[in-house]
């Protein structure tokens, strides 16, 4: 009787004794060497049990949202269970410093399955490199777009409530030669780096970091930017031509809520870039309008 | 929208943004983030969790449907998962957590038509190896752990979720026959669910309150019933009525619960003197975890004694009914798991 993604969602204490049998028989057959090795064969099978805990899916019923693995075919989700078994078991055949190829390792194991075979890896190598596999890749590829540059832009704006960590941060932005961020910043907040040096800029400038790294992993920050950019795009001239106008759908589009907008505008009124109480149409006057457009619209 | 067409990997770069990325990466990730922790375990003796402290259940949620979206040529993939794009370069657990969903992800969508094997093994939880059904309950209450303190720093209420895991490792732990082990499973359940009222200070044990806990009975215990000649028969009873019993201790006192029918009745001995020939209140911590106790009076938190406790410090009263036997083992251990804490105080 096999299991699935939905019997571990739904039926946990039912389908633990199967997942561990699967789980267990996979672990010995990627530990090679370490097969025997009852501490290693459960180190492997607690790290997919653990996993499947803490993403909501075994035992979590009703509770998390149904997500990825809940879309997969059975055969995929044990393709999934499978690859998962695998990886820990390689990471603790490195970690015990065997000088295992992983290949070769492969090989030995005394399974006949076609996924055994080391001719996987050469097949996965057509797959392509995996995305973001660095930090390094991953800031070069928000730094370089402007959706994601612009909640950067964002969170240093937001540091406009303790000028001292707002120039702390300018300042390295100006040594850095990050010339188009800097001047954007400045020209908005009307600021200089004239004048003399603060002695205590060290300290702000950890507050500052501290702050930034808050703020850039909000969802409210996402939130207020996409707003932003998105009445940039989608506001009209109102009907007498005085200000702008723009509906809540337009701001929704196909992949925000309504409280979704209804947050992102919150953070635009806190930050004294529009004026909004709830109306189902979002007006604005020409001053925050250009305001709006200057600091966030598409380059 | 993009001034770019970057969707990570090799995809070309345009515009020389490298010096803004290596400060925005030394401001995202904290110089005590040398090293992936989520790689190494802390002991290579006793399985133990892996993400604790280093678990951030909402953006960790996230992962495989970010991973399926890149996958999927999703255009605006980052665009949508754009504080957990953030979040990665700040988080080494969570990134190479990102490593592995997509790595086993991508593996799993190219093979639409995986075999799968036929498995062999137990089909029960009192068959599969007690010592991986005493991580499961840990993983458990770790996670419904999580759940709170997230919602706490939300605002939000995620007591449901919690209490649903804590249950399901309360009827897990049920199975794990050895009682060390079962205690082990069990050790952070009461630290875990008294934070449903939020977090609170460590408990500090008052002076007037007495606090009960069970106590394992050893196989030494009930070996002694066997000397003197006693035949096997004997012993086995006596193993029986042993385990038929939920002993309880609070400092030097002692105390036990047993079962009449239905009712559940909990014996106490020796208790102070300030207590005698007053009511007492008993507060069963875990009560409210599971239903198939009916507490007399309905809150397991203020069971309140019909009788005073007697000039010898006796107190004899009946707590509750249930359909669970202490006669049957795991309905045993799940009453016992019950009684992790159980106070008594004077009645005001």
């Amino acid at each position: 009787m096999p299991f699935s993604a939905h019997d571990l969602r739904y039926h946990a204490e039912q389908s633990y004794p199967l997942l561990y049998a699967y789980l267990h028989r996979n672990a010995q057959r990627f530990l090679g060497s370490l097969k025997y090795d009852a501490f290693e064969v459960d180190t492997v099978i607690g790290h997919v049990v653990e996993q499947l805990v803490r993403l909501g899916l075994l035992g979590g019923g009703d509770h998390t949202p149904h997500a990825a693995l809940d879309q997969l075919s059975d055969a995929q989700f044990y393709a999934f269970l499978n690859r998962s078994v695998r990886n820990k078991a390689i990471d603790r055949l490195r970690k015990r410093r065997l000088q295992v190829n992983t290949a070769a390792e492969l090989e030995m194991a005394d399974d006949d399955d076609s996924d055994n075979s080391p001719l996987n890896d050469a097949v996965e190598s057509l797959w392509g490199a995996t995305p973001f596999s660095t930090p390094e890749e991953i800031t070069l590829h928000v730094t370089s777009q402007n959706e994601l540059r612009s909640v950067l832009k964002h969170c240093i704006m937001v540091l406009s409530a303790a000028p001292n960590q707002l120039q702390a941060v300018m300042k390295e932005l100006h040594e850095i030669g990050a010339d188009e961020l800097f001047e954007d910043i400045a020209d908005e907040l009307q600021l200089s780096l004239a004048g003399d040096p603060n002695p205590h800029i060290s300290q702000h400038k950890d507050h500052a970091h501290k702050k930034l790294r808050h703020c850039l992993q909000q969802q409210s920050s996402h939130l207020t930017v996409m707003v932003a950019l998105r009445i940039t795009l989608y506001t009209k001239h109102s009907a007498d031509k005085k200000d702008y106008s723009v509906e809540m759908s337009s701001l929704t589009q196909t992949d925000l809520s309504i409280s979704d907008v209804e947050q992102g505008l919150h953070g635009l009124v806190t930050e004294g870039l529009l004026s909004w109480d709830g109306e189902e149409i979002v007006h604005l006057t020409a001053a925050q309008m250009k305001r709006l457009a200057r600091f966030y619209k598409e380059d | 929208m993009s001034d770019d067409t970057v969707t990570g990997g090799d995809a070309p770069m345009h515009g020389d943004y490298t010096k803004l990325a290596q400060w925005l990466q030394s401001v995202l990730l904290p110089s005590d983030q040398d090293e992936p922790a989520i790689l190494t375990q802390k002991n290579d003796t006793q399985l133990e969790l892996v993400l604790t402290d280093d678990y951030h259940q909402p953006f960790y949620q996230q992962l495989p449907d970010f991973a399926l979206a890149m996958l999927s040529g999703d255009p605006l993939a980052t665009i949508h998962y754009t504080p957990l794009l953030y979040h990665l370069v700040a988080c080494r657990p969570c990134h190479a957590a990102y490593l592995d969903f997509y790595d086993s992800l991508r593996y799993a969508l190219h093979n639409q038509d995986y075999r799968q094997q036929f498995i062999q093994g137990t089909r029960t939880l009192s068959g599969t190896p007690h010592r991986m059904l005493a991580h499961l309950c840990q993983s458990l209450i770790s996670q419904a752990e999580a759940l709170l303190r997230q919602a706490h720093h939300d605002h939000s209420d995620n007591d449901e979720a919690a209490r649903s895991l804590l249950q399901m490792a309360l009827q897990v732990s049920s199975h794990i026959t050895q009682n060390s082990l079962r205690r082990q499973a069990l050790q952070d359940l009461v630290r875990v669910a008294t934070l449903f009222d939020g977090p609170t200070s460590p408990r500090t044990e008052e002076s007037n309150v007495y606090s009960y806990s069970p106590v394992m009975a050893s196989a030494g215990v009930l070996r002694r019933g066997g000397r003197g000649g006693q035949h096997a028969d004997d012993v086995l009873r006596a193993q029986r009525m042993q385990s038929a019993i939920i002993h309880l201790q609070a400092r030097n006192l002692e105390g036990f619960i047993v079962q009449q029918d239905d009712m559940l009745e909990l014996h106490l001995q020796h208790l102070d003197a300030a207590l005698h020939e007053k009511q007492v209140v008993i507060s069963v911590l875990l009560g409210s975890l599971l239903e198939p106790i009916r507490w007399f009076g309905g809150n397991p938190d203020a069971i309140r004694s019909t009788q005073a406790v007697d000039e010898q410090g006796t107190l004899v009263m009946p707590i509750g009914t249930t359909d669970l036997r202490l006669s049957n083992p795991e309905e045993r251990n799940l009453l016992e798991a019950l009684f992790l804490i159980l106070e008594v105080r004077t009645a005001n």
